[in-house]
This record gives C-alpha cells, structure tokens and sequence, in this order.
C-alpha cells in the first residue's frame, strides 16, 4: 500500500538520515533561541559549579564545615529555630546522622504536601557529601514552599564524618 | 494488515503524545533538566548544560513529527536511540547505586527504578514498530504482492 509520495516523507535510507539532521538542526536552533538569555549567563561563567539559578533561588546558599559546626553549636545551645534536615535515604540516616537531624529523603517529599516546620527559620540541608545531589534538590523544593533561609553544607556526611564530629544512629 | 495499520497509528499517538509532554515539561525549566542530568553522574556540568538545552526539543519534535506524519521513520528512530539511552542511563544509576529522581518528567519526575525501564521497554517496543512498518518497499516486496 505504499505510494510514491511516500519517498518524500523519509521512507527511504536518504530521507531518514535526512529527516534525523532535519529534527536535530532544528531543535539545536530552537533550543538556542529560546534559551539565548540563559545561554549568555552560561557563556560569562555561571552555572559552571551549580545549576542553581542565584536569581530564583535567593534564599539558597553553600556553607562550608566550619560554618556548619558554628550552626550545629547554636543548636545545641537551644537554638529553636534552626533545623538539621538529612535529605539521604532512611537506611543511611539509620546507620548515622548528625545529631538531631530530620531524615527528610527527597523521594518522600516530592508530591508531598506536608512540608511544614513551625517556628523554623533556618534549615541546613545536607547529602553524603561529594557529588550528591538531592540537598540541592530538597533545598530548592523547600525554597519554593517559602523558606527563604537555606543552607547547604557541601561536604555533605562524609566531610562530617571524617573529621570526626558527634554522631547519633537511629532513631 | 488493516488492524497493523491502525496498532502503528495508535503507537504513533501515543509515542508522540508522551515525548512532546516530557520534552515540553523540560522546556520550561532547563536548569532543572540540567541538574537531572548531573545528578546521572555520567557528563561534565556543561555537556549537562547543552544538553538540557537542546535535548527537551529533540523529544518534543521528534514527537509532533511521528504524530503529523513528517520524517516517521526518523522521528521513530531518533525516539529509539533516545529510549536506549534513558534505559542505559537509569540502568547504570541503579547499578551504581545513585539515589536520583529520574528527571524524565520535570517536577513530576519519580525514582529511577526497575519500573521506569519497563516503562522505556514498552516505548522501546512501539517506536521500533514504528520504524520498522514504514521500511520502503523492497522491489522483491513488490513482486511477491503483485504474483
């Protein structure tokens, strides 16, 4: 049931490696188009250690272990506001944690509605550290649903854990 | 063949349909997509740029021409490399152990699990379908019809 007409709409090998360049050329200048605004940013030096957006995502900052260690003594110092969320899966957060953390996995959070921590202004958020990416992920969930004081600490359980600093297992 | 005929234009339907959704859902937030595809661990933070950039419009034109008719073949195999791909991906995650959302639909995205492959299985299945119902007609094809 094949006609002739069919040989223009890439049912020959011609047409399909021509059909493929057509889609891919096309979608490279539509994608360069539309993001031309962000592709400039990119070109001049962002995004090159994070994709998150600075100008979105105001309330979002890294903070190294120092500054991590600082945060974690006011906590214990009763500071009420403050709180530690561990964004890693329940079985990690069960094998050790940073003291008094909320394990907060970010599979279980996404759809979820129930986000609220009353009289919490500022979280710090943290992954195992290295390339981990769902304190990033978590912060900007929770960025979104108006926590606009949100530190991140890179290094992450694993920079925690070497140097040594207090533990808690389970629960 | 009649009945072949209809199953490939509903494999088209709803090939096209579900690339143009998840292509557009990563139009509108490119650094989103970029993280999702950082967060695989398998390309440099700017090749994740590039490719949140450019890849979202490869998905939703491969689809609006697999639904309208335009470069069906291509369109289907373009959607196949892209699903060997996804596959590959979610499946080299899982085996090394890495904790991602599986970035496929923005925000809406789940875990990348042995359930998301399945998925990509089937869509596997009907894009190569596609491909392979709308081969040319061989001229040996045509002789066996007309004898």
């Amino acid at each position: 049931m094949r006609t002739v007409g069919d040989a223009k709409f890439g049912l020959t090998g011609q047409g399909l490696v021509g059909g493929i360049l057509a889609i891919v050329i096309l979608s490279l200048i539509l994608g360069v188009a539309v993001n031309f605004p962000l592709l400039r940013r990119f070109a001049s030096g962002e995004f090159r250690a994070s994709f998150l957006d600075a100008r979105k995502y105001t309330g979002i900052r890294f903070i190294t272990l120092a500054e991590t260690e600082d945060l974690f003594a006011r906590k214990r110092q009763g500071a009420a506001e403050l709180l530690f969320i561990d964004s890693r899966s329940r079985q990690d957060y069960a094998a050790g944690h940073i003291p008094g953390a909320l394990s907060l996995p970010l599979d279980t959070v996404q759809g979820s509605g129930l986000l609220d921590f009353p009289g919490i202004q500022t979280l710090v958020i943290y992954c195992e550290g290295g390339d981990c990416q769902t304190s990033l992920s978590l912060a900007k969930i929770l960025h979104d649903r108006g926590y606009y004081d949100i530190r991140i600490f890179e290094g992450g359980w694993e920079e925690w854990r070497a140097v040594g600093l207090p533990e808690e297992k389970w629960p | 063949m009649i009945r072949n005929r209809w199953l490939i234009l509903l494999f088209r339907l709803i090939l096209g349909g579900v690339f143009i959704w998840a292509g557009a859902l990563k139009i509108v937030d490119p650094l989103g997509f970029a993280q999702s595809i950082k967060n695989y661990q398998v390309v440099s933070q700017s090749l994740a740029f590039l490719a949140a950039i450019w890849l979202p419009w490869v998905e939703v034109l491969s689809g609006a021409f697999l639904i309208l008719g335009f470069f069906k073949r291509s369109a289907a195999l373009l959607i196949s490399l892209m699903l060997i791909g996804f596959i590959g991906l979610v499946a080299l995650a899982l085996l090394r152990g890495i904790d991602t959302s599986c970035g496929c639909f923005g925000s809406f995205s789940r875990r990348a699990d042995l359930s998301l492959i399945l998925g990509d299985a089937v869509l596997l299945y009907f894009a190569l379908k596609v491909f392979f119902s709308g081969r040319p007609a061989r001229p040996v094809d045509l002789a066996r019809k007309q004898g």
